[in-house]
This record gives structure tokens, C-alpha cells and sequence, in this order.
């Protein structure tokens, strides 16, 4: 699905959801629903817990329709920060992570590669994410790509690439400050 | 060099702390009471909450390498019997001002209530049509339409004036495409000609917003700036 080319159609549905319009809610239901589902599942790791962190999304989106601020943010990634914090927080409730094998930062990064399935990997903001991910260490990449893509926390990120905690937190931090200088270059 | 920059362009060392959480928490590396902070945090600092918006924006494109996976036909169901009944109820009920308008609109409604009642018996095509645009109490304009003369006059119920946006009127038609119709004013009521192109979509099934747009209306053609208010056309 060409989630960008909808962009105005899901940015002008969340207005009308806004003003209580349930048949809006059910248009972006029908055209981010796939994305967010795979979010939720890939950081939460089981069906049951995406499946009603999806719920939970949705239902936020209805409450919250009226803050989103097509002039600030694009629609996806308003609902893909929703969907990833709801995700996240019924992790962090659980009291588990589904993720916890060790990462070798040195591993093959080469499933980094855009997914060609994808609509959005084709997009300039991705591939310049990319370009400036690639700039990273290998170990800054890997520790990132733990907490984006599972949920970890810092100790969960600390325990699983064998270093300490301040020593996570130190790659961490510099990571986003020289991604961040990257991107805006 | 800004004032955010020291002598070196470094960020100041507060401002870098913050820009930093803001990364942290939009990343998702913090738990328990921290994360918990950050999430206030950003409900009650607006210049946090940007730095946030900022970093969730960076960050977005990367879940282009996640799979889509269509959720299961249930969850839709799950959803709608969650919904409350209407968004922002919680804050209407908290906010005075709306009740206010409430008041008055009551009292005005009772006045023409038997009018009403006899006018729906009969109503020709082509009748005048209102919405009214809430935005949650906190803005509120009331649009009534008159077809056959292709207006719409547009009175500020509740407005808090922006000092740097101007309020303008858009009509989404079921299509979900705004069509923008006029700039509003904080202070008067205002009546737009619509566009004759636009007048088949003078129905139920459309919606009249309002956005915060730069002086002189939206330089594209489609809002830019956040909606404060929207309501579906109904009957007068």
C-alpha cells in the first residue's frame, strides 16, 4: 500500500475524526492499520498483546484526532509514535522483553537493507535515515536498532551487548547526536 | 550562531539534556519512572513536546523495514465498541466556556424550537444547512449555509485569537478533500460565496474545519496548519 501517496487522504480523515466522524476513523483504520499491526508485533513479539495494543492505538487516535497538526507532523509518523509508545508501554507492564538474546555489534548488518516490499522504503527520508545510520559505529547501530525495533531499554540493551549500563547509555546518547547532526546536514 | 549555541555552536548544556531525553524517550530506551516523567513531561511542556515531535520524525522512516501485517478482522470490533462516545469528551465536560455557549445556544434554541418543528414538515430543496464547528470548547464557530444563494456566514462563538495565524474555513466533502472557502475573523461574523463547483457536496455527508493558516491563507491549497475545530453539515 502507498502509504505516502495517502497522505492527504489520512491527514484529511483525521480532521473529520476530529469532529467525531467514525467512518474517518474507520479510513485510517483501513489504510495504516497493516503498518501499525506489524510495529506492534514486531516490538511486542505476539499476537494476543499486538493485537490489543492495536486497539488501544486506535482508540487514541480517536481522542486524540483534534492535537495532530498536519502543518508540524506527517500523519504516519504521528501514528506510527502512537503505536510504537502504546507497544512499548504494555511491554514495559508485561515486565518481560521478548528480546533479550545477546547482539554482536560487529553481526552482519546487512538485513538493514530497505525492505523492497515496502512503499515507504522507497521514500528520500528513509534513505537519508539510512545513509546517516551507516555513519554510526557498528555497536551504535546495533544498540539502536535493539531499542527502535524491540523495545529494549537501556539495561535490556546493556545485558544483551555485554557492556555497562553507563557505557549503553554513552553510545546511545552520542549515537542520536550525531544522527541527529547528520540528518540535518 | 543562535542563543541555544554557546561559544563553540555546542547546544547549552540544559537545552542538550532536554534535546537529549527527548531522543531517549522518543527511541523508547526508558523504563519505569523515567519514562513516566518524560511522558508528563511532554503533556505539559510544549518546547519538550516539539523536541520530541522532532525526534519521532527522525526516527519514523526506519519503520519502512517493518513488515506490514494485516490485523485480524476482530480488532476493527474490538475498536468500536472502545470508542467513547465522541473525541475530547473528558475536556468538554471540563470546560466552562462551552457550557456557557451551551447556555446560550439552549436558550436560543427553545425561541425557535416550534418554528423548527413546523419548518422540518415542510422543507424545500435546497434549505439551509448549519454546522457547528467545535473544536473541543475551547474554539467554537457556528456556519449556517444558504444554498440557493451559494453562502456560508460564519460567526466566531469562542475564539481565542492567534497573533501570528489567521482562522480559515475549509469544506471536506465525503471525499475527505478540504476545499478551502475563506478566511474567518476573530471579531465579526463573515459570509463566503461558495464556489458553484463546490455546492453538489452541500450535504450530510460533508464536513466544515477550521485551520490556523499563515496571514493571507494556506500557501497550498490544502491545510497547513493545525484544525481547531470541524462539524458536519446538518439540518437548521
Amino acid at each position: 500500500m502507498d502509504l505516502e501517496a495517502n497522505r492527504s487522504l489520512i491527514a484529511a480523515a483525521l480532521t473529520r475524526i476530529a469532529a467525531g466522524d467514525r467512518a474517518a476513523l474507520q479510513t485510517v483504520y483501513r489504510l495504516t492499520s497493516a503498518k501499525l499491526f506489524g510495529v506492534a508485533l514486531r516490538i511486542l513479539g505476539e499476537r494476543g498483546e499486538a493485537e490489543d495494543a492495536l486497539q488501544e492505538v486506535y482508540v487514541t487516535v480517536w481522542r486524540k484526532a483534534a492535537d495532530f497538526d498536519a502543518g508540524r507532523a506527517s500523519p504516519m509518523t504521528w501514528l506510527i509514535a502512537i503505536a510504537r509508545n502504546k507497544a512499548i508501554d504494555r511491554l514495559r507492564a508485561s515486565r518481560r522483553s521478548r528480546r533479550a538474546e545477546p547482539i554482536e555489534a560487529a553481526s552482519d548488518l546487512s538485513d538493514d537493507a530497505p525492505g523492497a516490499e515496502s512503499a515507504l522504503a522507497s521514500t528520500q527520508d528513509h534513505t537519508r535515515l539510512h545513509g546517516c545510520l551507516r555513519e554510526l559505529a557498528a555497536r551504535e547501530q546495533a544498540a539502536l536498532r535493539g531499542a527502535f525495533f524491540d523495545g529494549n531499554t537501556y539495561e535490556e540493551l546493556a545485558e544483551r551487548m555485554k557492556v555497562p549500563l553507563g557505557t549503553m547509555k554513552s553510545w546511545i546518547r552520542r549515537a542520536m547526536i550525531k544522527l541527529k547532526a547528520c540528518l540535518e546536514r | 550562531m543562535s542563543d541555544a549555541t554557546d561559544h563553540n555552536g555546542l547546544p547549552r548544556e540544559n537545552l542538550l539534556e532536554d534535546e537529549l531525553l527527548a531522543a531517549e524517550y522518543a527511541l523508547g530506551v526508558l523504563a519505569g519512572a523515567e519514562r513516566d516523567a518524560a511522558e508528563r513531561r511532554v503533556a505539559r511542556d510544549g518546547a519538550f513536546a516539539r523536541m520530541v515531535e522532532a525526534w519521532d520524525e527522525r526516527l519514523a522512516p526506519w519503520a519502512a523495514d517493518i513488515e506490514e501485517m494485516p490485523a485480524p478482522p476482530q480488532v476493527w470490533g474490538a475498536i468500536v465498541e472502545a470508542l467513547p462516545l465522541a473525541p475530547q469528551r473528558a475536556s468538554l465536560w471540563e470546560n466552562l466556556a462551552l457550557w456557557r455557549s451551551l447556555a446560550v445556544a439552549a436558550g436560543a434554541l427553545a425561541a425557535c424550537c416550534i418554528g423548527v418543528i413546523v419548518y422540518l414538515a415542510v422543507q424545500p430543496p435546497g434549505a439551509p444547512l448549519m454546522a457547528s464547528i467545535d473544536g473541543g470548547g475551547r474554539h467554537h464557530f457556528v456556519a449556517t449555509i444558504d444554498p440557493r444563494r451559494a453562502t456560508v456566514a460564519v460567526a466566531p462563538a469562542n475564539y481565542s485569537a492567534d497573533p501570528a495565524r489567521v482562522p480559515e474555513l475549509w469544506l471536506i466533502p465525503a471525499d475527505g478533500k478540504p476545499h478551502a472557502l475563506g478566511l474567518l475573523r476573530a471579531d465579526q461574523s463573515v459570509t463566503i460565496t461558495i464556489p458553484a463547483a463546490l455546492l453538489p457536496h452541500l450535504n450530510h455527508a460533508a464536513t466544515l474545519a477550521v485551520s490556523l493558516e499563515p496571514p493571507g491563507g494556506s500557501p497550498t491549497g490544502a491545510p497547513t496548519g493545525p484544525v481547531i475545530g470541524a462539524g458536519k453539515l446538518t439540518n437548521l
